[in-house]
């Protein structure tokens, strides 16, 4: 083990000191992370409650079509994206291809299945009475709504972490689509993902990956917490 | 539309001359694919029966453990399997590195977090007296597995589902540890996003449409062996 703790040794330094790439690889990843979970979620919601709460025809098609997303190869998004952006393709005109947006845009259609997908299935599995008696009482749509996404708020945080997760671990799409260019849109991933493109750069390897890890955990740990909380108070008024 | 169009025109013909190539790719993925799922349902099949059934301490914190594995990011996996396989390291006496036995315990250790942390769910999912009546009627530890995989059973092929859905598509463990070399240890996803750097998009539409035809076709599949195996429970059911 005296490679793999030679490298490890390596590595804090790098850390600790602040390395400009490294801070910046971090500061790209959290930005990404934030920005494309925050459009899957503002898109993917009213989506996934029509899924949940709708009694239209298609309804469960279009629920199947959903979670079949989930297995939506992220090259695949990567490629289709990129001959939509590139010169000559639909949205060409926008000059965006190989470019930070671009990359928000492809990890938020990543993102997207797991909000799209998860929130139906939350909303199902609440106790089968609930929602049906606040139709029975007269619930509009909104608030019908609220009332599902307050009480299926564990399932809906579980989709949200799922989401976030992939935008900051996915590196197909976000080095087809951006190009992986280093200190412009070179996320965490992507940049460990380059690190193997050339040797001897072991001691950064191991920093980024170190770095990938902690903003993992620190992401989950941190809805996790969110998460429980609402658990508890929820269980309170169970309880009562 | 024109670029896609363009470029989907030129890629269908590759698909249908049968591009060796091609077919090459098609059958390592589809390799990697089987060897991966097959091993980490042998591996996780025990080790989630362990956790689900098991009444050791510990065993709450091992299933939190499982539950994270889920989020690790594949980029992380194979730079860890790199600084332990690479000629220095623990490992490297084996020659593992870039070789396909690399992509296949690559692939493999990505899949098991899914077979485990999902067939736990599963079986923790039953109804509560199932198990705890088998149990006082005597049976024994591997009766009692059986008894808990058969019920699970819906559970357990939806964990082979992701299981395969994993090795189908991920790149970024099969790039660091295979070296993406050409015509030895590419997948289809692999060999997309190396299509993609060399800038021939013809061949990583060809490359990205035959893989989401593997996917719909492998999905399916399985999705109606779950249906069906669904269906003969609830004959068994209806009967008693």
């Amino acid at each position: 083990m005296g490679y793999v703790w030679d490298q490890i040794r390596g590595a804090i330094p790098l850390i600790t000191h602040g390395n400009p790439y490294l801070m910046n690889l971090l500061w790209v990843s959290i930005r990404v992370a934030l920005i494309s979970t925050s459009a899957a979620l503002v898109i993917g919601l009213p989506i996934g409650l029509a899924l949940g709460l709708g009694r239209f025809r298609g309804r469960r098609a279009l629920q199947i079509l959903a979670n079949a997303s989930l297995a939506l190869p992220s090259v695949v998004v990567g490629i289709g994206l990129l001959l939509l952006l590139l010169p000559g393709g639909v949205f060409g005109s926008l000059q965006i291809e190989f470019t930070l947006p671009a990359v928000y845009i492809a990890q938020a259609i990543l993102a997207l299945p797991y909000i799209v997908a998860l929130t139906p299935a939350a909303i199902q599995g609440l106790p089968p009475g609930l929602l049906a008696q606040a139709r029975a009482l007269g619930a509009g749509r909104v608030q019908l709504s609220l009332l599902a996404v307050r009480e299926a708020k564990i399932g809906l945080l579980a989709a949200v972490i799922a989401a976030a997760g992939a935008t900051i671990a996915e590196v197909g799409a976000v080095v087809i689509i951006g190009g992986n260019f280093e200190g412009r849109d070179q996320t965490l991933a992507s940049g460990l993902m380059d690190q193997f493109n050339y040797t001897g750069h072991e001691p950064l390897v191991t920093a980024i990956a170190i770095m990938l890890l902690v903003l993992i955990l620190v992401m989950a740990g941190v809805l996790t917490l969110i998460q429980q909380r609402t658990g508890g108070i929820r269980l309170r008024f169970g309880t009562a | 539309m024109h670029l896609i169009w363009e470029e989907v025109r030129v890629a269908l013909p590759m698909i249908w001359h049968r591009n060796p190539y091609l077919l090459s790719i098609i059958w390592f993925t589809l390799q990697v694919a089987a060897v991966a799922t097959a091993m980490a349902t042998a591996i996780g099949l025990p080790i989630a029966l362990a956790l689900a059934l098991g009444r050791f301490p510990g065993r709450q914190f091992l299933r939190m453990l499982a539950n994270a594995s889920l989020v690790l990011p594949p980029v992380l996996v194979g730079a860890i399997l790199y600084l332990l396989m690479t000629v220095q390291a623990p490992l490297g006496s084996l020659r593992l590195i870039w070789t396909r036995e690399a992509v296949f315990i690559a692939q493999t250790i990505l899949a098991l977090p899914f077979i485990v942390a999902l067939t736990v769910a599963a079986i923790q999912a039953l109804p509560e007296g199932l198990l705890s009546q088998a149990r006082l009627l005597g049976a024994g530890r591997r009766q009692l597995s059986m008894l808990a995989l058969r019920e699970a059973r819906i559970g357990v092929i939806a964990a082979v589902i992701a299981a395969l859905g994993t090795s189908l598509s991920e790149v970024a463990a099969v790039t660091i540890v295979g070296g993406n070399i050409y015509g030895y240890d590419q997948t289809l996803a692999s060999a997309t996003l190396f299509e993609v750097d060399g800038a021939h998009y013809a061949d990583a539409v060809a490359i990205a449409i035959v893989l989401i035809v593997m996917i719909l076709i492998l999905m399916c599949g399985l999705g109606l062996l779950q249906q069906q195996s669904g269906g003969i429970r609830m004959r068994f059911r209806s009967a008693t």
